[in-house]
Formats: C-alpha cells, sequence, structure tokens
C-alpha cells in the first residue's frame, strides 16, 4: 500500500502530534487537589500548607450546614451549600501565613471558624 | 417592733423588684448621662483603626456579614427599617446612621460589636461573627444607606 501526502493527510498528523505535546508537556499537569472539610465550626485539616506559585484547588465538602471560605489577603472566596462540594483554585502569589474566615453564618462558633494556609518558598 | 421592722423591709423589698422590673424609656438627662459615660468611660478601644480598606467590595462585605443577624434588631438600613420592637425596647433601638453611634470612633464600634452594650439589649458578637466580619460591619456602619431603602427584613415580611 502506497502512502498518499495530501495536504488534509499532512494537517491531520500535524494536529495529532501538536495534541500529543500538549498533553505530555510538563508545565500541564492538573493541580494538586486537597480536601477539606467544613462542618460547625471547623475546617478538616485546619492548616494547609503551599508553595508559592503552586496552583492548587481546594475541594470544599460541607458535612452539615452551608459554609464558605474568604482568604481576604488572597483575594480568594468560595461558597458551599448545605452537604455540597465545591472547588476554589488558589495560586498563591506570595509567601506568609493567611487566615481565611468562614463567610457563610453558621451559628454561635462562627467566629472561630478558619483555615490557615502557611504558603512557602 | 420586730414584725413592723420585716414588714416594712419586706414592703421595700417588693417595691424595688417591681420598680426594677419596669422598663420605662430613659428620660433625656438619663440617655445624656449615658451618652457621655459610654463614650468617654465605658466603651473602650478608641484607638484602635479599621485595617479594612474602605472601598466598596469592603463596604459590600460588610453589608453582607450585617445581614447575618444584626438586622434582626437594626433593619437592612441600619435605621430600625421593619423591626417592630424597635421603640418598644428600653432604651430603644438607636438608629445606627445617628450621630450618638457615628460620633464613636471606628475602634470604639468594634468593641461594641465585640462585647455588647450591657444593661442595653445589644449582645457581644466576639467569636460569633470573626474579627474581620466585625471590621467589615464597622465599614458597613460608615455608609449606611438611605433609611427605608433596603426594605424591611425577610422574617418580619411573611
Amino acid at each position: 500500500m502506497k502512502l498518499k501526502l495530501s495536504p488534509p493527510s499532512i494537517f491531520a498528523a500535524i494536529l495529532v502530534a501538536a495534541l500529543l505535546l500538549i498533553q505530555n508537556s510538563p508545565g500541564q499537569h492538573s493541580p494538586r487537589r486537597i480536601a477539606v472539610i467544613a462542618k460547625r465550626f471547623q475546617f478538616e485539616p485546619a492548616a494547609i500548607t503551599l508553595k508559592k506559585g503552586e496552583p492548587v484547588v481546594l475541594v470544599l465538602t460541607s458535612v452539615d450546614v452551608p459554609h464558605g471560605i474568604r482568604f481576604r489577603e488572597l483575594g480568594v472566596e468560595g461558597k458551599v451549600g448545605k452537604g455540597g462540594t465545591t472547588e476554589i483554585a488558589i495560586t498563591p502569589d506570595r509567601t506568609g501565613t493567611f487566615v481565611g474566615h468562614c463567610s457563610v453564618f453558621c451559628g454561635s462558633g462562627h467566629g472561630e471558624m478558619t483555615l490557615t494556609l502557611h504558603v512557602v518558598e | 417592733m420586730l414584725r413592723t421592722f420585716y414588714f416594712i423591709v419586706g414592703a421595700l423589698l417588693i417595691a424595688i423588684l417591681l420598680v426594677g422590673c419596669k422598663a420605662a424609656p430613659p428620660g433625656k438627662g438619663e440617655t445624656a448621662v449615658m451618652s457621655w459615660a459610654k463614650h468617654k468611660v465605658f466603651v473602650g478601644n478608641k484607638a484602635q483603626k479599621n485595617p479594612l480598606k474602605d472601598d466598596a467590595a469592603g463596604v459590600a462585605g460588610g453589608k453582607e456579614a450585617f445581614t447575618h443577624y444584626c438586622v434582626a434588631c437594626h433593619g437592612l438600613d441600619g435605621q430600625n427599617t421593619g423591626v417592630p420592637f424597635a421603640d418598644r425596647m428600653s432604651p430603644p433601638v438607636p438608629s445606627l446612621a445617628g450621630k450618638d453611634i457615628q460620633s464613636y470612633t471606628d475602634g470604639q464600634l468594634k468593641w461594641i460589636i465585640d462585647y455588647g452594650i450591657w444593661p442595653s439589649g445589644m449582645p457581644g458578637s466576639k467569636k460569633t461573627l470573626s474579627d474581620d466580619e466585625i471590621w467589615s460591619i464597622v465599614l458597613y456602619l460608615r455608609h449606611l444607606p438611605p433609611a427605608g431603602s433596603l426594605g424591611e427584613p425577610e422574617m418580619y415580611t411573611h
């Protein structure tokens, strides 16, 4: 069988090669996913260590009432409904310790419901 | 003789209890004295500054935090709109847009929300609300909307 090099087949070959390259590119790893449980009146875990510039996704799950998380200094906020799950993308752009608070009023201990991010180099 | 003494003491105690239970609105003099005492003596934290930026996002955050439960007594606008018992408390629930409240410093407003004002009906909210939320509420108090512009709290409309 003789291979015929027509313009459409060349285009298709280039397209497949490009897609393979994109998939295997070292910079294209999907962000690390970190599961966080929200319940009255705490987050589990209560503290997480991240690397500066590393994209992560917080997978926030509520096991009781609606909750939320807000890191005011990082401009990050997300809310989760009763018994639901939401994903919050964070790429910290500076090092330090950042305390996030529950941003949906959930009862008498709401003010003490915090999640601490330690961002290191 | 002793019986008469006990009778008088008993009558006085009953009278004191009855007077103590009466929730009459405070007079002008009492209000003025208490207002002075609160501003100058009782309410602390006069010097602390609000760490939050005074911008539209900060005010919006404060408005949201205010609706957590402040609205039950202060209304959505902080001016008691739609609060059915605001005038019947002793002392009455003040308008947060009024001079008496607005003349507190930011730090004092934070202190009041933290610890409440005794013996008024204002409870302390420290630990129930985060510091961040309380400071954002202070921000909202400095930018209250016109009275009645936000309607009545949902809890009183059905």
